[in-house]
C-alpha cells in the first residue's frame, strides 16, 4: 500500500516531469501511481500541458541588426562610464 | 570597448546572444523590450566582467544577469493584476475544472480537446501574465531545459525554493489558460 497521499503526489508532478526527483522520492511516487489511476490521468494531463507550452513558446530567431546595435552600445559603454 | 577587455569579452559573450534574445523575448513578450533587456544585460556584464572567474560559465552568468534584471524590474513596479492567495492558487487544478465544466460533452478526450483549442499566442500570453518570480524559472526550464540545480545556482536560492516556484508557476499558468478559455467562450463557470 502506497504511503503517499494524492495531494502529496500532485505536488510532485512537476518535479517528476522535470526529472528532478531523488531516487527514494521517485520510488514512492511510482508506487503511488501504480495504485492510483486518478493520479495517473492527472499526471498525463500535466505532461500534455507541459508539451503544449514547450511547443508553442517555440524558437525566436535573432532579428537583423540586434548584434550590431549591441556592439555599438558596448563600445559606447566602454568609453563612457556614465552610459 | 577599449583595451584588452573588448575582444575577449565579445568572444566569450556574443556567441550566446541568440539564446539571450530568445530568453528575453519569452520574458517580455515584445521584441523591442527584449532587445533593451539584452542590451542592458550586456552592459552590466561588461561592467562586472572581472567577476567572471570561469569563462566556461559565460552563458550561465549572462542568463543570471538577465534573470535578475527581470525580477528586479518587477519588484520596482507593482503588478496590475494580483494573483489569488497562495492556498487558492496551489489548489487550482485545470484538470478538475475541465472535468467539472465538461466543455465538450460528446468528446472521448475532453482534456485533449480543450488543450487543442489554444493558439500559440494564447500560450505565450498566459506565460507573460504570470508573475516574474515564477515566470523566470519556468521559462528557463521550458526554453533552455535547465536543471533544478542550475536554476538554484543561477537564482541564488535553495532547491526547495526552485521547486516551490516552479509548482506555483505551473499552477498560475494553468489558471491563466483557464481564464483565457473563459474569455474566448470555450467554457462557462456554472454556479455550483
Amino acid at each position: 500500500m502506497s504511503r503517499m497521499s494524492c495531494d502529496e503526489a500532485v505536488r510532485q508532478f512537476f518535479t517528476y516531469l522535470d526529472q528532478a526527483m531523488s531516487a527514494t522520492a521517485l520510488q514512492e511516487f511510482e508506487q503511488h501511481l501504480e495504485e492510483c489511476l486518478d493520479c495517473c490521468d492527472k499526471l498525463e494531463f500535466s505532461r500534455r500541458v507541459d508539451a503544449l507550452v514547450r511547443t508553442r513558446v517555440g524558437d525566436a530567431p535573432l532579428p537583423e541588426g540586434v548584434e550590431d546595435r549591441i556592439r555599438q552600445r558596448l563600445a559606447s559603454a566602454a568609453t563612457d562610464p556614465e552610459e | 570597448m577599449a583595451g584588452v577587455t573588448g575582444p575577449r569579452f565579445a568572444a566569450l559573450t556574443l556567441p550566446h546572444l541568440s539564446a539571450l534574445y530568445r530568453l528575453a523575448l519569452r520574458m517580455t513578450g515584445d521584441p523591442s523590450a527584449a532587445e533593451d533587456l539584452v542590451q542592458e544585460t550586456y552592459v552590466r556584464a561588461l561592467r562586472s566582467f572581472a567577476k567572471l572567474r570561469e569563462p566556461a560559465r559565460a552563458k550561465a552568468w549572462l542568463f543570471q544577469i538577465l534573470s535578475h534584471l527581470v525580477i528586479d524590474r518587477h519588484r520596482s513596479s507593482p503588478r496590475e493584476v494580483p494573483l489569488p492567495e497562495d492556498d487558492e492558487l496551489e489548489r487550482f487544478s485545470l484538470y478538475e475544472r475541465i472535468a467539472d465544466e465538461d466543455p465538450f460533452p460528446y468528446s472521448d478526450d475532453v482534456h485533449g480537446d480543450f488543450l487543442a483549442e489554444f493558439h500559440d499566442e494564447d500560450v505565450r500570453r498566459a506565460l507573460l501574465a504570470i508573475p516574474e518570480i515564477y515566470r523566470v524559472p519556468l521559462v528557463l526550464v521550458y526554453v533552455e531545459e535547465m536543471s533544478y540545480r542550475e536554476l538554484a545556482e543561477m537564482l541564488g536560492c535553495p532547491l526547495g525554493t526552485v521547486m516551490s516556484r516552479l509548482f506555483r508557476g505551473r499552477k498560475a499558468l494553468e489558471r491563466e489558460l483557464w481564464d483565457c478559455a473563459r474569455r474566448r467562450g470555450l467554457v462557462k463557470e456554472w454556479p455550483r
